[in-house]
């Protein structure tokens, strides 16, 4: 069997929420459980689409890059030009840093030289970036 | 890991000493949502009387750095004022008692905190104490209340600058990934400081609805969590207020009581201070890198395991979610235009 991690966790987190919780005697417990009741659901949200948004963050960026790459040092394009080195998690995340922190250094020479359409296109990316993100599990 | 048992028997051996008279800890019960001090609230029987007090533990993880002695200073000189806080009682410093230094205050009778369940009148008498208050607080004369006896008294023309710096910092040592947003915020920041101060005052640096109580008859009863309180431009304290974090899905009013120009307008009237509408927008994205400074150092802790609170979790991931998304609501065309 191969289970659907994301679902199983979102039951885990109802049965937390609805038969655990109610038995325990300390409001603090209660208000503790719950807060972790909610965060596995947003963990749920992030097993299943974690790995994509991330992909789809580093395929955006590397079409920045493209446009600003007059900006961009030779150690920055070595950097954009490596391999992603598996799709696990911790790898996709290591190269989503990497590339962020290019990001961080354009987006501060866009402003210096005041090259405006590439600083707006980093912005419109900033909030793409932010929508994908957007925790919605938690109220 | 302390037992909410371990805290009743030091705490009765603790204050019996301090009092010189028998004490027994009838009750302990452990308040959820103190991010920066284990909280637990003591019911105690002294003389033949009971009575309630607060004790807050320091733990191995906060979401605040904080010195223990700043936050109890405030307090001990705030508490003679016309500014409504709890008595604070006794600092301890050693870990003799409970392995953690602590603070013991008095409980407030019959405290709220939860302003959702309230009239909209009631909303707004405790959205005008809230602002008058906020506005007397920047009235004060932080020399008058000796508070340079127990923090820095910063250079009136600098303050905006080094509150920056400071969180500046504080996200550069903290962040586990890299934080675009708030670094271009910051950069945004360092190229448009505001004018100086109009006066150094007390800023009490979390000042915001939930930290604060009041009771049956919508008064306000004790302001809290002084743990971020320091000397600086009034006008961060009241941006903090404002900002859209606290208002859940009215972003209309303040802290979910009443409307920003209305919140406004009370703290001029009260501190006797003018409003800059550009300096009040800097400190209002200021306020924001703050935050996410505040959330990131939180997940931080939880990261490196020297926190297992679940609010610290909640704090490093979700609100600094949240936060980013304010940042870049400053920072749309339509706004920055």
């Amino acid at each position: 069997m191969i289970p659907h991690t994301d679902g199983a966790l979102r039951m885990l987190s109802q049965r937390l929420m609805t038969q655990l919780l109610p038995d325990l005697k300390s409001l603090y417990s209660m208000s503790d459980g719950a807060l972790i009741g909610l965060l596995i659901n947003a963990i749920a949200d992030e097993t299943a689409e974690g790995i994509q948004r991330r992909l789809d963050d580093i395929a955006e960026m590397k079409l920045i890059f493209i446009a600003g790459e007059a900006l961009l040092s030779s150690r920055d394009k070595e950097v954009i030009s490596a391999e992603l080195s598996s799709y696990r998690l911790a790898d996709v995340n290591d190269q989503h840093d990497a590339l962020t922190r290019i990001l961080i250094s354009l987006h501060q020479k866009t402003e210096d030289k005041e090259i405006e359409a590439l600083n707006q296109s980093i912005w419109a990316y900033l909030r793409r970036h932010s929508q994908r993100h957007k925790i919605t599990a938690v109220p | 890991m302390i037992t909410t048992d371990q805290v009743k028997i030091a705490a009765a051996q603790y204050l019996a000493e301090k009092w010189d008279t028998p004490v027994t800890v009838s009750d302990v019960e452990k308040i959820f949502g103190g991010a920066s001090r284990e909280t637990y609230k003591l019911t105690l029987e002294v003389d033949g009387e009971t009575r309630g007090v607060i004790l807050r533990r320091d733990p191995p993880s906060s979401l605040i750095d904080t010195e223990r002695h700043l936050e109890y200073g405030a307090y001990d000189r705030i508490y003679p004022t016309d500014i409504p806080v709890p008595e604070p009682l006794f600092l301890e410093n050693s870990t003799d008692f409970l392995e953690q230094p602590f603070s013991i205050m008095a409980a407030i009778e019959n405290p709220m905190s939860d302003v959702a369940p309230l009239s909209e009148e009631q909303k707004q008498k405790i959205g005008k104490q809230k602002y008058n208050l906020l506005g007397c607080l920047a009235a004060k004369d932080p020399l008058a209340l000796k508070f340079d006896e127990i923090m820095t008294v910063p250079d009136i023309a600098s303050t905006a600058r080094e509150q920056l710096a400071y969180w500046q910092g504080v996200i550069n040592d903290d962040e586990i990934h890299p934080q675009p947003i708030a670094q271009a915020a910051i950069r945004w920041l360092a190229a448009n400081l505001p004018p100086p101060a109009q006066k150094i005052s007390i800023v009490h640096g979390d000042y915001r609805t939930g930290n604060f109580l009041f009771n049956d008859q919508a008064q306000i009863t004790a302001i809290l969590d002084w743990e971020m309180c320091h000397l600086g431009d009034p006008l961060e304290d009241l941006a903090w207020s404002l900002d859209p974090l606290w208002s859940g899905e009215d972003l209309e009013l303040a802290g979910r009581l009443i409307p920003h120009g209305q919140a406004i307008q009370i703290w001029c009237e009260a501190s006797g201070l003018s409003c800059n509408e550009q300096a009040l927008k800097w400190w209002r994205i200021f306020v924001s890198v703050k935050a996410v400074a505040i959330w990131i150092s939180s997940s931080e802790n939880f990261e490196q395991g020297e926190g297992k609170d679940s609010i610290l979790a909640m704090a490093g991931w979700v609100m600094t979610d949240r936060q980013n998304r304010i940042l870049l609501d400053y920072f749309s065309p339509e706004v920055m235009s």
